[in-house]
């Protein structure tokens, strides 16, 4: 008896290997990488090379076109020069994206977990509180919040974490449901395995590129609700800046016809969630294409 | 077959290519065949043959990136490649007619029936909504549906299996076309319904002259409805012939391999266990650039000139229209189920093995939310039996009768709602934690879809290593040197504990599948269904594999399949489950050529043949469909489908008899005497 | 039927429960205490302990909730000290503008997203596809304020064509009675759901295109577009219906803010006057309410869903 393998030995290759061959397969999710580390490199080490003053005022120079000498983006009604404001209103989007994407992925996930492997009483309660908080509007409550509490960046990551939670936990308690039927589980089960060693072996590794490609898209709705609670008057107050901030501030602006504080950040945030749904693009065709058959 | 010199349907070097993101598949190459009015064409072959893809070409119905690239498809003398568009939507939406594999799904679920079969009618010959009704009643009545002026107002959801896929049949023939194509038919239904469905189109190919093409990957299907037989292999037509000459004289080398593999066809051996001829090896890559006869890298007649010229279709000589394309054919003939039983002795008297008694499992029908009074299912009633050391016992039965519940009792995976299982002599329901945990070492389950019972983010050495890592055996160095083993007796290369499950054929998974329950070393292991995804000739080295290792190992299996044949040529003895009642159980000899139950009786006369001269009886078919478990006829639970039922079968009988016991107030035969 | 509509309906009712408590939870959160909240920073000690005792403040949690519920039953939302108006009162006059505007973006993003969403299925993986797929994914990245803008600076000033402001009025009729200055609010709004929905669509319709029954239905020699509109687009679309009902909050959070872009006199505007003036009653007030339109609203979606769809139906008529 013999048992020929397939004809021609494809190479064995491991599966962060496949993976990555299929993410650079998807050139916008390339774009969306290559996005975002230029994005990054230039809020972080941006500021090393081009050194401006972003603490001080200087009511002399207001309103400087782009090309003014020293200040190549010109500055804004206070001063500021306007690419450095740039590079430092990136560090705050980014970081407030990463971090409140983060936060509520782990919160999500730990509590869609939870209920999904509890099953019974516990998820229906678990799961009746996030449709609760899910039918406020997120807008309307990071509001509310944002006018009881001084919103300072740590607050902000705060309160967009801890309500953007809600659709990764939804997402993981399905993962879990579907994946603890599944005949790998039960084979686990016939061995004698339990239910920890399933959760940890076979549930979470199966779900994990679900929550992580939420994670990325977590990322980029984050970075949009930095944006429009700047626009909605409860930001980060100067002469901290974020990219959503600076936006709002050049809607004023636009009516005077200062162009240059208010396409540099709007394009800014554009790409920086774009880059993310890329590359939230490519990492889904990863983990399906992992799991596709042949 | 008078009108075979007319042929209505032509395909003359059909070639067909299907584009995909790496690479084109060329799916047929050169396909030639014909079917005339009044004729049925059966189409045979294993996954991957293209016999799906010939018919998909004909009705237009290629997958996304499919396109007919050469070759031409003469319907009634036309160049179906070259008509315009509407002429083609009429020609294949009035003349032909389509039945597809999966009933299930290939209504949309948001019509209803009447809808659905009158479309034709409605779009092509303009008929009002009131009297396309009035003809899908009339149509649905014809294919047998019970109160079709019912049903014609139905979604499909509300209807059963064999129950949908005659409404596709009804949408095929309402237009009453020319030329009817059934491509796999009957394969997602239960053998009752496929006789039911089979004989149907029989019927009505004689009412209406139609010319059937019949895909299948069953032998015994096409030997019992086809006139004529084209076998297909890689894209290509390998042999074409009449049915009586094909199974009597096939030539193609891959024709005679694909018969001698079948179950039916097992040769016994030394030890009188009966071996069946496996053909080695995978079919051949079809994106790749193919020299030669496509068979030849799995032939063991295959020479050099094999693989290098193109050999077509040759007619044999004979004037029968029998063509093959090999150049070393068969010569003699190749008999199926020639060779007399094989009667394996099973250890005599020994202590059972496994004990199960009055096995019962209920679940609550539906029960989410607030409370529902829907009552409870019945997947087992009360079923007992034993399972010797060494022995297998087949458990054989349709869908829904509770074989694989059984099965997954046995195997530790559920609890029983009543009844004992002794294992070993230890009754599981006394077992301590520790005991239960250890239960497992002792009998391990294996599934019918190995891809789906391996997780699918761990190599192979993790899947293997897993029932060792949880039972505590060994420390690292000895698991690995275990699993090494296991490889090697399944036969596969040590490369394989690199790989991922999905890198791996259906065959190749059902070995790492075996591998994985072996590596505890049980003395039982339950297969559930572990052939019946495979093909005829990757079944037989799985077979034979269970069978090898079983009698190296001294296991003992319990092997459930609907599939009477491979449980014929598998077990020592047979169970027949009928809506969770055991009603059965015996030598499998016995069962099998001599039944006691009228449910067995019609069973066996349901399975197809693998022998054109052989016609079932037609005073045996069962009629009707499975009633529900939810709530299961009282007494004897096949009463309602039994033609031998009296009053009497409304009280319970009782399971009887010394090795061969049935569970009937009028058994067929009387237990013969032992001997 | 009626037991997958009870059954909803109980559950529509806890959620709703549940956001009662949120917001009564909030409202003890807030700073210096609920009285000192709304009645604002000059109130005096004898004013807030008057107030806590004529709200019940001063009494065990559970009973202030209990009240707190009593109240809102019998629609006593609080009262603004700052507008010197009801809550009830307040958001009844701005309610039904804020409904005209949500009403109409989605009727206009379905009209839009429907056909968008079918072409991207049936063309799926060539250039309409990816040119759609392109514009919505802009679309979604562009903070919405920013598109209000980009169309007032379009068509209110490069192409001077329509009003940058919505209309200003009190009552319902008086808005409609300005028909243009409803064009950009309602059109930008729309937008954003067109790039959600139209991809909804076409992963909803490429499931359906990819059944084995739209195979049966070409064997019956239909024509592709009756294909595509017999049969796909009639089961690729009730999904859309739970969708309707899904999208509610962020619908709601979109007009949050082109209300205050375009200055549009609803709840939204309300309610953003309220967060910078720091009126908790309204700010609670409108929340609350806003969240139960949200339930209603997918309450409806859902059954809507339930009663069109005859695999829901039936299931749920048995179960």
């Amino acid at each position: 008896m013999t048992a020929v393998p397939h004809e021609e030995e494809a190479p064995v290759r491991g599966m962060w290997r496949q993976g990555l061959e299929v993410f650079v397969e998807n050139r916008l999710a390339l774009v969306g990488v290559g996005l975002f580390v230029v994005l990054a490199i230039f809020s972080f080490l941006g500021p090393l090379v081009y050194r401006t003053d972003q603490v001080h005022t200087d009511l002399a120079k207001v309103f400087l076109l782009p090309g003014t000498e020293g200040h190549p983006l010109g500055t804004d009604g206070v001063g500021y020069d306007q690419l450095g404001r740039l590079m430092l209103g990136g560090q705050t989007s980014i970081v407030v994206g990463l971090a409140a994407g983060l936060l509520a992925t782990v919160v999500g996930t730990v509590w869609g977990a939870i209920a999904g492997f509890a099953g019974g009483w516990l998820d229906a309660v678990m799961m009746r509180v996030v449709d609760a908080m899910m039918s406020i509007p997120a807008l309307f409550l990071f509001m509310l919040m944002a006018s009881i509490v001084t919103p300072t960046v740590p607050m902000l990551i705060l309160i967009i974490g801890a309500f953007a939670w809600l659709g990764p936990a939804r997402l993981v308690r399905g993962e879990a449901l579907t994946l603890r039927t599944r005949e790998y589980v039960m084979a686990m089960r016939g061995m004698g395995g339990t239910g920890g060693r399933a959760v940890r072996r076979h549930i979470i590794p199966n779900a994990i590129g679900t929550v992580i490609v939420n994670a990325t898209f977590q990322v980029a709705d984050a970075i949009l609700y930095v944006a429009y609670l700047s626009f909605l008057g409860l930001g980060v107050p100067p002469p901290a800046a974020n990219w959503g901030g600076m936006l709002s501030d050049g809607l004023s602006d636009t009516f005077s016809g200062h162009w240059w504080l208010l396409y540099p950040p709007g394009i800014a945030i554009i790409l920086i969630v774009l880059a993310f749904n890329f590359i939230g693009d490519g990492l889904r065709d990863v983990f399906e294409v992992r799991l596709r058959r042949r | 077959m008078e009108a075979a010199n007319q042929p209505l349907l032509r395909l003359r070097d059909l070639s067909t290519d299907i584009a995909l993101r790496r690479g084109t598949v060329h799916a047929l190459d050169q396909v030639n065949l014909q079917v005339g009015q009044g004729e049925t064409l059966g189409i045979v072959g294993e996954s991957g043959s293209g016999k799906t893809m010939t018919v998909l070409s004909i009705m237009g119905l290629l997958p996304t990136g499919g396109h007919v690239v050469g070759g031409e498809i003469l319907f009634d003398g036309r160049d179906l490649r070259g008509l315009e568009d509407k002429e083609l939507r009429r020609v294949r939406g009035v003349e032909m007619g389509m039945v597809f594999q999966d009933p299930l799904t290939s209504l949309n679920p948001t019509l209803r029936i009447g809808a659905q079969v009158a479309e034709p009618l409605r779009v092509h010959q303009g008929v009002s909504k009131a009297e396309a009704r009035e003809r899908a009643i009339e149509i649905l009545r014809r294919v047998g549906m019970p109160r079709p002026d019912k049903i014609v107002d139905d979604y499909p959801h509300q209807l059963s299996g064999g129950m949908r896929q005659r409404v596709v049949i009804a949408m095929a023939l309402i237009r009453s076309p020319r030329l009817l194509i059934a491509d796999e038919p009957t394969t997602a239904l239960d053998v009752t319904t496929q006789r039911q469905i089979l004989e149907l189109i029989d019927d009505l190919r004689e009412e209406f002259r139609m010319a059937v093409i019949l895909v299948t990957h069953d032998l015994g299907v096409i030997a019992g409805r086809a006139d004529r037989v084209a076998v297909m292999y890689a894209g290509r037509v390998v042999e074409t012939a009449t049915t009586a000459e094909l199974f009597r004289s096939p030539r193609h080398r891959y024709t005679e391999a694909l018969m001698r593999a079948l179950p039916e066809s097992a040769q016994p051996d030394s030890d009188g266990a009966g071996r069946l001829y496996s053909i080695p090896g995978l079919p051949p890559d079809l994106s790749r650039p193919l020299t030669g006869c496509r068979f030849a890298p799995r032939c063991q007649f295959a020479t050099d000139e094999c693989r290098t010229t193109d050999v077509g279709l040759t007619p044999d000589g004979s004037g029968t229209g029998h063509e093959f394309a090999c150049l070393h054919p068969v010569t003699g003939p190749v008999t199926i189920a020639a060779a007399s039983p094989s009667v394996r002795t099973a250890s005599e008297v020994s202590d059972p093995l496994l004990t199960v008694r009055d096995l019962v499992k209920e679940y609550d029908a539906g029960g989410t939310g607030v409370r529902r009074t829907a009552g409870r299912v019945s997947a087992v009633a009360g079923v007992s039996f034993e399972v010797g050391p060494g022995e297998t016992l087949g458990i054989v039965g349709e869908s829904g009768c509770g074989k694989s519940t059984v099965g997954r009792i046995v195997a530790g995976l559920e609890a029983p709602t009543g009844g004992r299982i002794v294992l070993d002599g230890a009754d599981l329901a006394t077992l301590d934690r520790g005991a239960r945990h250890r239960m497992h070492r002792q009998v391990q389950l294996m599934f019918q879809d190995s891809y789906a019972a391996m997780n699918p983010r761990m190599r192979i050495d993790s899947i293997l290593t897993e029932p060792l890592e949880i039972q505590q055996v060994g420390d690292a160095g000895a698991r690995r040197a275990r699993v090494s083993e296991l490889l090697d007796q399944v036969g596969l290369p040590r490369r394989a504990l690199e790989r991922y499950p999905h890198e791996f054929s259906g065959g190749q998974l059902q070995r790492i599948g075996l591998a994985r329950s072996l590596a505890l070393s049980p003395r039982l292991i339950v297969a559930d269904e572990p052939v019946s995804a495979l093909d005829v000739s990757v079944q037989a080295q799985v077979l034979n594999l269970m069978r090898d290792l079983q009698r190296d190992l001294g296991l003992s299996y319990v092997f459930i399949s609907h599939d009477l044949s491979v449980v014929d040529y598998m077990a020592d003895r047979i169970g027949v489950m009928y809506l969770g009642k055991l009603v059965e159980v015996g030598p499998a000899h016995q069962v099998v050529r001599a039944p006691r139950h009228p449910y067995t009786q019609a069973l066996l006369d349901a399975v197809p043949t693998p022998d054109p001269g052989h016609a079932p009886s037609p005073d045996t078919t069962i009629r009707g469909e499975l009633p529900s478990a939810l709530n299961p006829p009282t007494g004897c639970r096949f009463r309602t489908r039994c033609p031998l039922a009296q009053d009497i079968c409304a009280t319970e009988p009782l399971l009887q008899g010394a090795t061969h016991q049935v569970a009937c107030h009028f058994p067929l035969r009387e237990e013969p005497p032992a001997s | 039927m009626t037991r997958y509509l009870l059954t909803r309906l109980g559950q529509a009712l806890v959620i709703v429960i549940l956001v009662t408590l949120i917001t009564f939870v909030i409202l003890h959160l807030l700073p210096g205490g609920a009285a000192r909240a709304i009645l604002g920073k000059e109130a005096t000690m004898q004013q807030i302990a008057a107030f806590d005792h004529q709200m019940g403040y001063d009494r065990p949690l559970w009973e202030q909730y209990a009240l707190y519920l009593r109240r809102l039953v019998g629609g006593d939302l609080g009262y603004s000290f700052q507008l010197n108006q009801s809550v009830t009162e307040a958001i009844s006059q701005r309610l039904p503008k804020t409904m005209l505007l949500s009403v109409a973006s989605t009727v206009l993003a379905v009209v839009v997203a429907v056909p968008l969403g079918v072409v991207q299925a049936v063309r799926r993986n060539r250039w309409p596809d990816y040119t759609i797929n392109g514009l919505s994914l802009l679309a979604y990245a562009t903070p919405i304020f920013f598109m209000g803008l980009m169309m007032i600076i379009l068509f209110s000033q490069v192409w001077p064509v329509l009003p940058p402001e919505a209309p200003q009025g009190f009552t319902l009729a008086e808005v409609l009675a300005d028909p243009a200055g409803l064009v950009l609010p309602v059109v930008t709004l729309a937008i954003l759901t067109v790039a959600v929905y139209s991809r909804y669509i076409r992963s909803s319709m490429v499931d359906n295109l990819n059944e084995n029954y739209v195979r049966t239905a070409r064997s019956k020699g239909l024509s592709e577009s009756r294909v595509i509109v017999g049969h796909t687009l009639r089961n690729g679309l009730f999904p859309v219906i739970t969708l309707l009902g899904m999208y509610l909050p962020a619908l709601f959070s979109g007009a949050l803010v082109v209300e205050r872009l375009f200055n549009y006199p609803g709840m939204g505007l309300l309610f953003w006057q309220a967060a910078l003036k720091r009126d908790y009653p309204i700010l609670l007030g409108v929340t609350l309410l806003i969240s139960v339109a949200t339930v209603v609203g997918a309450l409806i979606a859902d059954v809507l869903y339930a009663a069109v769809d005859p695999r829901v139906r039936l299931r749920a008529g048995r179960a």
